[in-house]
């Protein structure tokens, strides 16, 4: 028995190392792969104007089905992206940046813009935004910028599609 | 058996529960038992860098692109307020008041947050979808078929989620989201 006990305290340490090793992976792989199927219906730093979701379009895990949601892959690798979001009148609306860890970079609302447009220069250290933009610097290279309209009904929806496709997003 | 031999076996063994009790863990859902308020459950670092290497896999897994609570909170509840599992072969009442927010809608799902098929088309009660009575309270039904008033329907799954997001939730809940006014959930039959 003794000759287990050095092995069975390797083996212990090793379970406790695939564990963390595990937890770490999952938000970078899911992340990831969202990447890729949002990046699939557009170019990459170009806005994609989803349609609502419903039982038969769930792009991504637990979605609202309230939100109208329009989704940028960036990539800032080559210089900074610029968001620009088109303000909805009269409702809830926000863009949220997240990077590759799915971690938020920045939320802006209705609220925190007062009715104007949001606009974002996603970029990493080193890079300079251009005037007139808010800087937001990402820990990756690659992320996604995701905006959010809520809708009374969904009836709605196409008089807010309308307004949520003069939203941008562009490599500078 | 030599020496390699005992170790390779404790090493893969190690590998192989060390992973899947990660796995294990990820698929618990959002409710990672932070903090519990009736038979709903909430964290408050969701969608941030101070989120735990579990809640952060947590989110990814269960509702990946969750926003950071000062945008939105996030209660999900299995169980009702007297603590059984959420069937969608039953019928519940959700009967809340006003909540301490901007906006605020309930969503049904299942599996790991999956909208479910239904007759109807209709995955959530809004806030503009409740009738607000003289006291403040709103109540609707969650039930396989349809009842009067506010009907949320369940598509008769085994097992379902509900899931409230709260929008600008006030400086109040944001900090302590445990004593927040949320709805009550509450059993009227099973088919």
């Amino acid at each position: 028995m003794r000759k287990w006990l050095i092995p069975m305290l390797a083996g212990i340490m090793i379970t406790a190392m695939a564990y963390q090793a595990t937890l770490l992976a999952t938000p970078y792989a899911l992340m990831y792969a969202a990447l890729q199927k949002i990046g699939d219906r557009t170019q990459p730093n170009r806005f994609a104007f989803s349609p609502m979701s419903t039982a038969d379009n769930q792009p991504i895990v637990r979605p609202s089905p309230d939100l109208s949601y329009s989704t940028c892959v960036f990539d800032v690798s080559n210089g900074p992206v610029l968001v620009d979001v088109a303000p909805v009148p009269g409702r809830y609306w926000s863009v949220s940046i997240f990077d590759a860890r799915t971690d938020v970079a920045a939320v802006r609302s209705d609220r925190d813009t007062k009715g104007k447009p949001a606009r974002l220069a996603l970029m990493k250290k080193g890079q300079q935004a251009p005037q007139g933009y808010e800087p937001v610097v990402v820990k990756y290279d690659r992320g996604l910028a995701l905006i959010r309209i809520l809708l009374a009904s969904p009836d709605e929806f196409p008089a807010i599609d309308a307004v949520r496709r003069k939203s941008t997003c562009r490599q500078i | 058996m030599k020496t390699w031999h005992r170790y390779g076996i404790c090493i893969a063994l190690g590998l192989l529960c060390g992973t899947a009790f990660a796995v294990q863990m990820v698929r618990g859902g959002l409710n990672d038992g932070l903090i519990a308020v009736g038979p709903w459950q909430t964290g408050k670092s969701f969608g941030t860098a101070d989120a735990s290497a579990l809640t952060r896999a947590k989110v990814s897994f269960s509702g990946l692109l969750a926003l950071p609570a000062n945008e939105a909170m996030y209660f999900t509840a299995d169980r009702d307020s007297d603590g059984r599992a959420l069937d969608g072969r039953c019928s519940y009442l959700v009967n809340g008041g006003k909540l301490d927010g901007r906006w605020w809608s309930i969503t049904l799902y299942e599996g790991e947050g999956w909208l479910v098929k239904n007759a109807v088309n209709r995955w959530s009660i809004p806030a503009s979808a409740v009738s607000i009575d003289a006291s403040g309270g709103w109540s609707f039904n969650v039930s396989p078929r349809p009842t009067p008033g506010a009907w949320l329907p369940t598509g008769s799954v085994k097992a379902f989620q509900l899931t409230l997001r709260l929008y600008r939730p006030s400086d109040f809940v944001q900090t302590q989201p445990d004593r927040a006014q949320l709805p009550t959930i509450k059993l009227q039959g099973c088919v």
